[in-house]
């Protein structure tokens, strides 16, 4: 699929993963194509394949065939242009959550200050102010993926990586998150190829949906519920969530995933 | 790896709840009664009120063993007046200089070492024989043989202590290395990180609590790696004076000197458990 290297894209290409001493590929023929501003979420069930896609798009996996690629950029190793969230946080406890933040600036080695004045930014961003300070084993869970992903920001990545970064969370604490990740996402503009196991937090968040199914991991089906655009444009996530059209959409996605289940 | 259990957590965060921390774990409330450190006490007491009684009655000669009341009169005299030509607080100035230089030349040595055998299966492949091989000997063993390279000078009581520290430095920093999780280190390389940035701010500090740990073992493979390097043409230090005093069949400073080397051990161990708590907070906290 061509395209103008001057619009960002992160482009899986016919990836096959294999990982060693499997008979069935992990994953066979999966293209996916993530344009900057998009919001693609990976669903499927277990061993489908999606975090290892996700891995793949962060060059900690190879793929045995087909290309990863970022902006026409084979993809070969990890980078801060596809900053990763993972679903452990994955903090580091010698920091407070401001040094953690501001972990990908002091890689760069700019000066103390300037790193905690847009650390402080981030901080804020993801409504954090007053925990700057804090150790990291004094957050709570929804705390600590909020200082993850203002770290993942501060490398100002193009795209971000998440790979179920709301899995470990209560149910409140994730719906609220799913709103601090689409203010994220529409302030700015990055792509987005996120992970997850919950259909209402692909439908409220994508602006793609691509279903995998395991043995081998390849593309079902792909959806554009269109719904966090609506979100973008102002509606109220309870509004929308109370639309009839979003239960319609879930009963769809459901029986997306599980379609085959039987065969 | 410092366990530190939930009662230790400081006092005053455990009323705490303002909806923003982990809350923390009460305090289970104390069982009524006995308490480990009320036994341990009664235990010391009832031995040294055996060891009074005996060397009362005289079943033993005090030239074996003298009594408690006279090895803390020597305890005083020697502190005072010396023995063998220094005070007690020299002996022991002499015995921790050399045990804190061997540390140091430890940490030196043992800290690159273990990085390299966790980090590098070159490394491993080096160093793990080598690491094993020096492990079980006992000092005394190897004691001969480092003054016959390097004489009986001050630097040969220093490497013989070093040798005895290494293999748990390195190996408890291998292990730290090891025990990294490959999570933290994906995250760091996904924000931009080389391979040396790695080591330098994930693999280092995800390691500094088995560090530590090594370092605490360490000293105490050290302490007692002294008497033996201190056997040898010293004119000073704890293992030194008890050795003199053997000879002369000084049983009071005998049994001071080793009190005062155990005491010395309890300290810096003590010393070292509050150091690990102020650097390394968040071990066992994860």
């Amino acid at each position: 699929m061509p395209h103008l290297v001057l619009d960002p894209h992160l482009v899986l290409d016919k990836v096959s993963i294999h990982y060693d001493g499997q008979a069935v590929p992990a994953v066979e023929l999966v293209s996916i194509d993530v344009a900057k501003g998009d919001f693609v979420v990976l669903v499927g069930r277990s061993g489908c394949g999606k975090t290892s896609l996700l891995n793949v798009a962060a060059g900690l996996v190879a793929p045995a065939r087909g290309r990863a690629s970022i902006n026409g950029k084979l993809i070969t190793a990890p980078g801060s242009d596809r900053a990763v969230v993972f679903q452990n946080d994955a903090l580091f406890p010698w920091l407070t959550a401001r040094e953690n933040v501001a972990f990908a600036l002091r890689l760069r080695g700019i000066r103390p200050a300037e790193r905690a004045r847009r650390a402080n930014e981030l901080l804020e961003l993801v409504k954090l102010t007053d925990a700057g300070d804090k150790r990291i084993w004094e957050l709570s869970g929804g705390m600590r993926q909020r200082v993850g992903l203002a770290r993942a920001l501060a490398a100002e990545p193009e795209f971000l990586l998440l790979d179920e970064p709301l899995g470990a969370l209560d149910a409140l604490t994730r719906e609220r998150m799913q709103t601090t990740l689409l203010d994220l996402w529409t302030a700015s503009d990055v792509g987005v190829l996120m992970v997850t196991h919950g259909i209402e937090e692909a439908l409220v968040l994508a602006t793609r949906i691509v279903v995998l199914a395991p043995g081998p991991g390849r593309v079902v089906r792909s959806f554009e519920p269109g719904f966090s655009r609506r979100y973008a444009s102002g509606e109220a996530i309870r509004t929308i969530k109370a639309d009839p059209a979003f239960a319609a959409a879930r009963g769809e996605l459901t029986d997306a995933i599980f379609e085959g289940e039987a065969a | 790896m410092t366990v530190t259990s939930y009662t230790e957590r400081p006092g005053h965060k455990i009323d705490e709840a303002d909806g923003l921390s982990v809350p923390w774990s009460r305090p289970s409330p104390k069982r009524k009664g006995i308490s480990a450190r009320m036994v341990s006490a009664v235990t010391i007491l009832v031995v040294l009120a055996l060891w009074a009684l005996s060397a009362r009655l005289q079943l033993v000669s005090p030239v074996f063993l003298p009594s408690p009341a006279a090895v803390w009169n020597k305890f005083i005299v020697v502190a005072r007046d010396g023995f063998v030509d220094a005070t007690l607080l020299q002996h022991a100035v002499a015995s921790l200089w050399r045990v804190f230089a061997a540390l140091i030349a430890a940490i030196i040595v043992g800290v690159p070492v273990g990085l390299a055998i966790g980090i590098s299966t070159v490394g491993r492949g080096i160093f793990d024989p080598l690491l094993e091989f020096l492990r079980p000997i006992p000092p005394l063993a190897y004691l001969p043989l480092v003054i016959i390279w390097f004489g009986i000078g001050e630097p040969s009581k220093i490497l013989v202590i070093t040798i005895s520290m290494l293999a748990p430095v390195a190996l408890s920093t291998a292990s730290g290395v090891r025990g990294v999780s490959q999570e933290r280190i994906n995250a760091a390389r996904s924000l931009g990180a080389t391979r040396a940035q790695v080591v330098r701010h994930v693999i280092l500090p995800s390691a500094l609590p088995s560090i530590l740990t090594g370092l605490r073992i360490a000293l105490g493979a050290g302490w007692s790696t002294l008497v033996a390097a201190e056997l040898v043409a010293a004119t000073r230090g704890l293992g030194f004076m008890i050795q003199s005093a053997a000879q002369f069949l000084v049983t009071d400073v005998v049994v001071m000197g080793i009190l005062v080397i155990a005491a010395i051990a309890f300290v810096l161990e003590f010393t070292i458990r509050r150091i690990e708590r102020v650097l390394v907070p968040w071990a066992g906290r994860e």
